[in-house]
């Protein structure tokens, strides 16, 4: 029984295969891909900078940081002040924020009786909106971060306004998603405290538990986190044992048929990537708490997703703080990337999961680009016998509804997987 | 009577969607009007209803290249658009791609193209729909100028529109006006550097503003910034030619840009730079802080 | 061909060339010029108010007749090597006709840069002609014909090379007519500047 998903920056088909009225086995197809690898092949390597963020809408700024520093990671060795990495950093954040408020509710809410709520979702994804356009120039699709640095020159006042920004969020996230002083939040290791409280994350978590669903969504426990910053953590974890080595050879792309995405494995196995991996490789207390009890059902993975919002917000405010605004934005590279041949990788964590950008210079032009997206990890087509994540994640489900649940828990965005 | 608007994306990034979810009245917007289908906010019918049948719709928004072979839902594009295009009273293209091909018209698909403009040619498949349509040229779109476009054919406002298609009064404009930057633009300053609050950023590191049509500096994007306040060249993205190569670098004949302000005759810009380049104006040579 | 009219502001100037070529810029006198025209010292102020000022508008005046002569060249439909012997042969025809002109522009502008330095800074008072070389340049380049450089470097070759031929004929340090040496110059000119 095939049913198209829609309204996930584009579709996707499941293909549903039922036995004893229980969902067995779902094919997962993407339909359509633009070829931006294509695309780049034969351009100048800056011009990357401007066609990447393109791959995507929602998640537009993460291809822009991964390409910068992919074309970067092709010189031998290059001078980035820490004031423009901690901007890209800044940015990237508000990018993850943005993208979370808006799936939370736009995409999540209506499936457990609350209506979507544009109004909500607007508001607090817009002031990060605003807060990247202070540093960025603009969003969506700015091209502010570029080999050596960053071409803007915030001042003083340009921080003051962000972190108000940044304030503003956090206070919504207490007067709507979980009310709670967020030092309490921060600390915070028994999923319990949160029941107490108010909020619209609060009414769905308390569903869950009150409809019984907390077993549902569960796939192979089995988590990865690539790119390494100064919130983020690389490394894996199966349940909760967590390893922090991780080898680019390990990670290798599959063609399927009858879709567009590409499976993508490490060492052969499939992982999930997103807020609740980078929780357990984290170890974030209150993810501890829940994955302990909830393993990582949708009740772990909604619950983290959140959970991240407000601790990016909150990290957030601390980088700024440590920016010394003497620095310079923007060092030149001593040899011109238009001399440079090369290879160049980059992982940076988007707001779906592990980001991963190669690209392979020649006199500073793209010879080849490949890009494998967080998407891909999670949302991976495999055989009954070596199912993908949310495919795994789906089965036992008693109806094609649920399902659509568990998939979209996955915050799904098809412009990506197959770009 | 809300006005019922369909969101149909062709190949796309979503951009122009992300770049309408910044604006910050969609709520008062949506009382006015009605999505049949929006790629994400909630609407009127499913993709497969709306791409099934033809439903009642009063404007068409085209998102993304069209191309003859992509589909939505499984409905070739080009004919979902034959069909809503009979009904609809107007035709919105929305972004770069689908009125000029943008970055997509390089898509791996058949012919990808924008809905009347490939580059600056016009195309034939669609001529009959050029009366109705308002081009809404920009990689993404600023959200108040379509939310405004929408507005104005609503209530029955005059849209004067270029030979594109696009409403003058938001392309009538320059990306230059309105950069803070212009006063090294126009007393020559050519010494700019990445990542410095000074210099003009069209010597040398390819901006297109001077002869970009928009209103990025004018309304700014988010309401706060645009590329070229804030540091970043204009990369043309509201133009048939999009994306060019090279994008941060000025392409110069012996020190002259190849590219000059829009309707500025050579003789005139080289005359006026002339002059200007005899000053040395110490204030604009130095930092500002 | 017959003269074009020419108004009381450029036959003063025109005066004044001839005499500074004869006598020198120094010792040319405001009454020398006016006596030439058999005009009154006062009237003569009405139209030029000082000698430097007189000096300034005559450069300007220069340069926009030789930028005429140089935009009806660029304005032709032909290559750039067709256009480069096209500037030599006007300039050294110039340099016939009218020696006076291109002698004030050696002798006086180049060699007198604190009678110009106010209100002709840089390149200002050259303008016209300045730009319809950076015009012969620039489309040369866009056409794929000439070499992109620097616009100084180019500048520089080319008209360091007329000005020096010029200057040695004046001298009459050289054999043979001006009209001798168009074709190797041209050829020179091209050769160095050519893609």
């Amino acid at each position: 029984m095939i049913e198209l998903i829609e309204k996930i920056e584009g579709e996707a088909k499941l293909d549903f295969s039922f036995k004893d009225e229980l969902i067995d086995y779902v094919k997962i197809e993407f339909l359509t891909a633009r070829g931006i690898e294509k695309i780049l092949q034969n351009r100048p390597a800056l011009d990357a900078l401007v066609i990447n963020p393109r791959v995507c809408g929602i998640c537009g700024h993460a291809h822009l940081i991964a390409t910068t520093k992919a074309l970067e990671n092709c010189y031998d060795s290059i001078e980035i002040s820490q004031k423009a990495q901690i901007t890209r950093e800044l940015t990237l954040n508000f990018e993850l924020i943005q993208n979370h408020f808006k799936w939370f509710y736009l995409v999540m809410t209506p499936f457990f009786g609350m209506p979507q709520d544009p109004k909500k979702a607007v508001y607090a994804s817009s002031l990060m909106a605003k807060a990247i356009a202070i540093l960025a120039g603009q969003y969506p699709h700015n091209s502010y971060s570029i080999v050596g640095g960053v071409t803007s020159s915030f001042t003083n006042g340009d921080l003051i306004k962000v972190t108000h920004l940044i304030d503003e969020c956090l206070l919504f996230f207490k007067q709507n998603l979980v009310d709670v002083d967020f030092e309490e939040f921060w600390i915070c290791d028994s999923i319990e405290h949160i029941f107490e409280k108010q909020g619209d994350l609060v009414d769905i978590l308390l569903k869950i538990i009150y409809h019984n669903l907390t077993d549902m969504g569960k796939s192979y426990d089995r988590f990865i986190a690539f790119g390494e910053n100064s919130y983020f953590k690389r490394g894996k974890s199966k349940k909760t044992v967590v390893s922090e080595k991780l080898k680019i050879e390990h990670v290798q792309e599959e063609f399927i048929s009858d879709s567009y995405a590409k499976n993508v494995y490490y060492k052969n196995k499939s992982y999930e990537v997103g807020p609740l991996a980078r929780a357990m490789i984290n170890k974030i207390p209150l993810i501890k708490d829940s994955h302990r009890k909830y393993g990582d059902s949708i009740f772990s993975r909604i619950l983290a997703r959140v959970c991240e919002t407000a601790q990016l917000l909150h990290h957030s405010k601390q980088l700024i703080n440590i920016i010394d605004i003497r620095e310079p934005n923007y060092i030149k590279p001593k040899i011109d990337i238009k001399n440079l041949s090369g290879n160049g990788i980059a992982y940076v964590e988007a707001a779906r999961g592990s980001l991963i950008h190669g690209v392979e210079l020649q006199n500073g032009i793209i010879k080849d680009y490949s890009i494998i997206t967080p998407t891909q990890w999670n949302l991976g087509c495999g055989s009954r016998e070596n199912m993908g994540i949310a495919q795994n994640a789906m089965v036992g489900l008693k109806n094609t509804q649920e399902a659509k649940m568990v998939f979209k828990s996955f915050d799904v965005c098809s412009v990506c997987t197959t770009h | 009577m809300k006005t019922k608007i369909l969101w149909l994306s062709g190949i796309s990034c979503y951009g122009n969607v992300h770049s309408f979810l910044t604006y910050p009245h969609i709520d008062i917007f949506l009382n006015d009007f009605e999505f049949i289908y929006h790629p994400i906010l909630d609407s009127t019918y499913t993709l497969l209803e709306i791409t099934q049948n033809t439903k009642e719709c009063d404007i068409l928004l085209l998102d993304g290249a069209v191309a003859d072979d992509f589909q939505r839902a499984d409905k070739n594009i080009k004919s979902i658009i034959h069909r809503y295009s009979k009904t609809v009273k107007k035709i919105i293209t929305v972004g770069t791609c689908a009125t000029f091909g943008g970055i997509f018209q390089y898509a791996s698909y058949k012919n990808p193209a924008g809905l009347h403009f490939l580059g600056e040619n016009l195309q034939d498949e669609f001529l009959h729909l050029r009366a109705k349509t308002i081009s809404i040229s920009g990689c993404p779109i600023q959200p108040e100028i379509l939310i405004n476009t929408l507005y104005s054919i609503k209530q029955h406002f005059d849209i004067p529109l270029d030979s594109y298609l696009r409403p003058k009064e938001y392309f009538a404009y320059t990306i230059h006006n309105g950069c803070v930057r212009n006063e090294y633009f126009e007393y020559k300053v050519d010494n700019h550097r990445f990542g410095e609050l000074e210099g003009c950023l069209y010597y040398d590191h390819g901006c297109q503003a001077p002869y970009t049509s928009g209103s990025c500096n004018k309304i700014l994007w988010n309401e706060v910034n645009s590329k070229t306040r804030s540091g970043s060249p204009c990369f043309g993205c509201t133009e048939s030619t999009f994306p060019k190569t090279n994008l941060f670098e000025t392409k110069k004949n012996m020190g002259v840009p190849q590219y000059l302000p829009l309707g500025v005759p050579k003789r005139a810009y080289l005359s006026i730079a002339g002059v200007t380049k005899a000053f040395k104006i110490d204030r604009l040579n130095k930092k500002m802080m | 061909m017959p003269q074009k009219r020419l108004t009381k502001k450029e036959q003063i100037m025109n005066a004044a060339l001839e005499l500074f070529a004869l006598k020198g810029f120094y010792t040319t006198t405001i009454p020398d010029i006016a006596n030439s025209l058999k005009m009154s010292v006062g009237n003569m102020y009405n139209y030029f108010k000082s000698k430097d000022i007189l000096a300034k508008e005559i450069i300007k005046y220069i340069s926009v007749y030789l930028g005429e002569k140089l935009k009806e060249i660029n304005e032709q439909d032909i290559s750039t090597k067709e256009k480069t012997k096209k500037i030599v042969i006007m300039y050294f025809d110039i340099a016939k006709s009218r020696p006076e002109m291109i002698d004030y522009f050696l002798r006086v502008y180049l060699s007198n840069r604190e009678v110009f330095k106010d209100g002709c800074e840089g390149m200002a008072c050259v303008s016209e002609f300045v730009t319809e070389i950076m015009i012969f340049f620039e489309e040369g380049v866009q056409k794929g014909e000439l070499k992109d450089q620097d616009f100084f470097s180019a500048f520089g070759l080319f008209m360091g090379y007329l000005g020096g031929m010029v200057f040695l004929n004046g001298e009459k340090i050289l054999p043979n007519k001006l009209d001798f040496y168009v074709e190797d110059i041209a050829d020179n000119i091209y050769n160095a500047l050519k893609k």
